[in-house]
């Protein structure tokens, strides 16, 4: 077989990043934690879910982000309108939900009894006659810029955000625009408090080369090959914030008995549909007969990776600049029998398995890290899209 | 006389009834506390039959399966969940893994589509 990755030097295609080792004190510094807070999360857009999580009018979740100090409510309201809120009640500041979701008509403070509508306007106050002139339509709860693309949910806490969801996502999010995400519910959801900086999680998952090593035991085989042992990928794209990874299998992997199984009654996570006809030109960009997935790497801590027939999400939410909150969430057709029920249980396990591989490096790096006896990380080409995330990560925080 | 806890054809496969367990967490549990060689058991046992299992229950509504047969679904489930440490680790834990107690799982919502 032909190899599947000529060798080229990714590097070349980015001239702008260089090639020099980066330095490892943005990811243990708490000072340079506080400049990312202020200067990305707190500016740009973040994605706090799917649509699809508030079926109908009146259905709501709540996400705390503790990198904007924020607990933001997301309702959809009667009009079928997806909206935002800072979730504290604008008497004394208290949580006007204290539920994570739910289905309701509107809000009511536990604590004076303040209720709001689904959009956000101020109903009723009580003991109002005991106020000062209050004009309740200036006391609605403080809208927070929320839109979707594609089914996924956005968010900005800034009042005036620079630029628009569409102009945030850009050329990356043209190129994926028409993939079926829509046809896909969320089927599970995991989370963990991870005592790593959210930069060194997030790296973990931006490279396919520690799938060799990390993951020999659970399907580093279906993705190296003899011909491509190292797992060099079809194709690295960078967009100004965001980045993607086209990531090959290998060929002459053999199934194990229990993957054969779980193929021949649905969709599982390794096995392929074929040439991916269909997909929209940003999937599978290189067209190989060989591609496995696409990983995609929206600034600054969302990822969606992309197969053929399911997807899953993970989000790196920093809590404080060692310890960070990370989210998985998989998607698939709705099963339709138990026996799609069963493939997609043993993609969950497999994947939850692999997880626990990845996870497993992470605290260890960042002890190893605190020593500050190592100061650099050195990448090679391969490891490009960790070079330009961090880039990327330094051009917003600045220098002081 | 007690209703058999399995449907009819699949009586010999009641002494692993105890892997019939609803949940994600549940299964991982045992999985995580059992011996290889039960948990090897359960596989070489179950393996066999699954084209027949599937058979069976792809007939059946995908919510509301008789009891019998939802506990043999749930043993399905426990396939799924026991095989990567008979296929990829040969031990009940992933080697060398992050806790599975710190990786918990969210309850979906319901998101059939209205
Ligand atoms: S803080 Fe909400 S009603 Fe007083
Ligand atoms: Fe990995």
């Amino acid at each position: 077989m032909a190899l599947i990755t000529e060798d080229k030097h990714w590097a070349a295609q980015y001239p702008e990043l260089g090639t020099d080792p980066i330095p490892i004190e943005p990811c243990l510094s708490p000072e340079y934690h506080e400049r990312e807070r202020e200067r990305i999360y707190r500016r740009v857009w973040l994605n706090v879910g799917r649509e699809d999580e508030l079926p109908r009018g009146g259905d709501f979740f709540v996400k705390d982000i503790a990198a904007v100090n924020s607990s933001i409510l997301i309702v959809r309201g009667k009009d079928g309108v997806i909206r935002g809120f800072h979730n504290a009640c604008t008497h004394r500041g208290n949580k006007v939900t204290r539920e994570s979701r739910g289905n309701r008509n509107g809000f009511v403070c536990g604590f004076h009894g303040w209720a709001f509508g689904l959009k956000g306007d101020l109903i009723n106050v009580t003991d109002e006659e005991q106020f000062f002139g209050l004009d309740k339509s200036s006391c609605g709860l403080t809208p927070v810029a929320t839109d979707v693309w594609e089914g996924f949910i956005f968010i900005n806490v800034d009042p005036k955000p620079e630029q628009t969801l569409t102009e945030f996502l850009g050329d990356w999010g043209k190129a994926l625009s028409g993939y079926t995400f829509g046809s896909m519910v969320m089927r599970d959801r995991y989370e963990t408090e991870v005592n790593v900086n959210w930069k060194v999680a997030l790296d973990a998952f931006q490279e396919a080369w520690h799938a060799r090593f990390v993951h020999k035991r659970s399907g580093g085989e279906a993705y190296a090959s003899k011909d491509n042992p190292y797992i060099h990928v079809l194709q690295f794209k960078l967009y100004p914030l965001h980045r993607m990874m086209s990531v090959p299998g290998n060929a002459e992997f053999v199934p194990t008995p229990i993957q054969i199984c779980a193929h021949q009654f649905g969709k599982s996570y390794i096995s392929r549909d074929g040439s991916g006809e269909g997909l929209p030109p940003g999937v599978n960009p290189t067209r190989n007969p060989v591609w496995m997935f696409d990983s995609n790497y929206i600034f600054p801590n969302f990822s969606i990776f992309v197969f053929d027939g399911m997807f899953f999400t993970y989000h790196f939410w920093p809590l404080t600049a060692d310890r960070t909150l990370w989210e998985t969430r998989t998607y698939y057709p709705p099963a339709e029998n138990a026996g799609q029920r069963f493939s997609q249980e043993y993609a969950k396990c497999a994947l939850r398995d692999t997880w626990l591989e990845d996870l497993s490096t992470l605290e260890d790096i960042q002890v190893a890290i605190s020593s500050r006896s190592v100061k650099h990380f050195m990448l090679q080409d391969q490891e490009i899209l960790v070079r330009h995330s961090h880039k990327v990560i330094a051009d917003f925080v600045g220098d002081e | 006389m007690a209703k058999p806890s399995l449907p009819n054809e699949f009586n010999d496969l009641e002494p692993f009834a105890g892997w019939a367990l609803p949940t994600e967490r549940e299964r991982n549990h045992k999985r995580i506390n059992s011996q290889m060689s039960e948990i090897q058991a359960l596989y070489d046992t179950m393996v066999p039959r699954m084209g027949a299992i599937m058979e069976y229950l792809n007939k059946l509504p995908i919510d509301g399966m008789p009891e019998d047969a939802q506990r043999l679904f749930h043993m399905t489930l426990s396939l799924a969940e026991v095989a990567p440490a008979v296929e990829f680790y040969q031990q009940p834990r992933v080697i060398d893994g992050f806790p599975a107690e710190r990786f918990i799982p969210i309850d979906v919502p319901d998101m059939t589509p209205t």
